[in-house]
């Protein structure tokens, strides 16, 4: 069906298309590797001698914002694990017709609630924490992206869910298990393969979330890596390759996950696009 | 809720079951309490607060403590300004330069994808990974090639070009964010409309090409029709995200210079973060929730109608 001349045409094409993605990555991490002498000489040079100094520069300064984050990430990840696992659970299961209308319902909802733009949550957020005593506060910065993953979350959750034929329950019913027992030893060991997802996925955007770190926490303590890197974006005079080098700190989790889990990830991705 | 639990035994008496059942029916409530108030606080609750805001005076000073109510004086100031239809101009323009790129660049793109092999897992597992980026990053990443000294004017000057300042002429600024926006976006409509192409049956295909048709024929006369639902989709889901982001204007340009990339999201949180002015910036967050609600109410029946059935 698809001749010689066009397979070609198509191997070409697609090899560009690869370039305009790779080659700006590869920029980035060239850049890092950088001194800023030798950026402000030539910043578009090929060929340098490549040094680890802004790294350990950035390190050096910035384990309080990697701490910081990885404290934030840590947290939020497994709270909006622990609400969302029995949440998707429950909206997974009709077991009256009742309860399929309050799943409908509760669907539509999550629905619009993931819609809703963050530029404008942030602002009602900013008056909401102030009035609780949370703002400017950890918590209330945890919080905040609780609930702004945790809708997000439970739709991805859902279907994983869905997937446990039905019979399950009602073998571990006649058993005698309680409905705590058999969501704890049939749906949480079943739902592994979406709860890795969910976990990696939340992690890697509140890693990188900074809207809400830069106006819910206060100024002076120690900002996440996402927040640090979005305020050197603001000063003028950027040095290139400290910003670059946040640029791969920041982009540290989602590298580590593709490593291991490409493949996978395409697959499903494209799997789950079918659907 | 109160309704749910007076309401179920009455079910119960409709449909016996059996009893270890029972016990379980009654159950699931408990399982959404935590996502209830959750949600019902930090996501529910800011909403009517939001639109609380829009309806009173609400400024750097009386943020905690009494908001004076004044009607829709707000909607009335800041439609009655200038700045607002810039601004939905200008996310127009984003949305309908998002919807060129996604959708026909994207098919393109997914046709050339869908051959199967090496090449092509390896050329879509980059652009995922660059999909999967936050938008700091791949913003950042082109605030700096677009930088006058930047790698793209380079590139230009080995042509015998002159540098284009980018992100800083007024004329360019909004095409050039769009650009970055389309480029990072573009791998997703790639992965949905591949998934579409891989769902259509190799028959028809098969079929086309006895009836003689050509390629190009096949794809745009037997292809295109049958992917019109995902790209319908898609669409919609592209007309959202323009009216959603906010992350590259933040990174790239802030708005500026003066206002030229100011969309609504951007406008909304400089009224309310730079220039303190609470209630305009929830007035005009309002206004681009309607927005969003309005392109979104197709998309959320179609995917209701989905899990219904």
């Amino acid at each position: 069906m698809i001749d010689r001349k066009i397979s070609r045409l198509f191997a070409v094409l697609s090899v560009l298309l690869g370039l305009a993605y790779l080659l700006p990555l590869l920029w980035i991490v060239v850049t890092s590797l950088k001194t800023n002498s030798e950026i402000l000489r030539n910043p578009n040079a090929i060929f340098f001698t490549p040094t680890l100094n802004t790294y350990a520069e950035v390190l050096g300064s910035g384990v309080g914002a990697i701490l910081t984050s990885l404290q934030i990430g840590v947290i939020v990840t497994i709270v909006v694990l622990l609400i969302g696992v029995p949440a998707a659970f429950a909206l997974a299961r009709r077991v009256t017709p009742l309860w399929g209308h309050i799943i409908a319902v509760g669907l539509a909802v999550l629905l619009v609630l993931q819609m809703v733009p963050q530029p404008m949550t942030v602002i009602p957020l900013y008056s909401v924490l102030a009035n609780w005593g949370l703002l400017g506060t950890l918590p209330g910065l945890i919080l905040a992206d609780i609930a702004l993953l945790l809708p997000f979350s439970i739709m991805l959750l859902r279907p994983f869910a869905l997937a446990i034929p039905s019979a399950l329950y009602e073998a571990a019913d006649i058993d005698g298990a309680s409905s705590f027992q058999s969501f704890r030893m049939i749906t949480v060991p079943m739902m592994m393969n979406g709860i890795f997802t969910v976990m990696a996925i939340v992690f890697i955007t509140i890693w990188g979330e900074f809207v809400y770190a830069i106006n819910f926490l206060p100024e002076g303590t120690v900002l996440p890596v996402s927040a640090l890197l979005a305020q050197q974006n603001t000063t003028y005079a950027a040095n290139w390759n400290t910003l670059m080098a946040l640029a791969v700190l920041t982009a540290l989790p989602l590298l580590v996950l593709f490593l291991f889990t490409q493949r996978r990830l395409v697959n499903g991705l494209s799997l789950g696009a079918v659907k | 809720m109160t309704q749910v639990t007076t309401a179920r035994p009455a079910e119960r008496v409709r449909a016996p079951r059996p009893a270890g059942r029972r016990s379980f029916t009654k159950l699931p409530l408990v399982y959404i309490v935590p996502t209830l108030v959750i949600l019902l606080a930090f996501a529910a609750y800011p909403m009517f607060v939001l639109v609380r805001m829009s309806l009173s005076d609400v400024g750097p000073s009386n943020i905690i403590g009494e908001w004076p109510f004044v009607g829709l004086q707000n909607f009335v100031d800041v439609v009655s300004g200038s700045e607002v239809w810039a601004s939905t101009l200008r996310t127009a323009f984003v949305a309908a330069f998002l919807l060129c790129s996604n959708l026909i660049i994207g098919f393109l793109a997914a046709s050339v994808l869908s051959v199967k092999g090496r090449l092509t897992t390896i050329v879509l597992g980059i652009m995922v990974f660059v999909w999967a980026l936050p938008p700091l990053v791949s913003g950042s990443l082109w605030k700096f090639l677009l930088d006058d000294s930047g790698a793209v004017n380079a590139v230009l000057g080995v042509f015998g070009l002159p540098s284009v300042s980018w992100l800083s002429e007024p004329d360019l600024a909004l095409w050039s964010v769009a650009a970055v926006i389309a480029w990072a976006s573009l791998p997703f409509s790639i992965l949905i409309i591949r998934g579409g192409l891989l769902a259509i049956s190799p028959d028809v295909l098969e079929a086309a090409a006895l009836d003689g048709a050509g390629y190009w024929r096949t794809r745009f006369q037997v292809v295109l029709p049958l992917l019109r639902p995902t790209l319908w989709i898609l669409g919609i889901l592209t007309v959202l995200y323009a009216f959603k982001s906010f992350d590259f204007f933040y990174v790239l340009t802030r708005g500026g210079p003066g206002t030229v990339t100011t969309t609504l999201p951007v406008q909304s949180y400089n009224e309310a973060f730079s220039n303190f002015a609470m209630s305009t910036g929830a007035t005009i967050a309002v206004i681009s929730m309607l927005f969003v609600i309005l392109i979104a109410v197709p998309y959320v029946r179609s995917i209701r109608m989905e899990t219904t059935e």
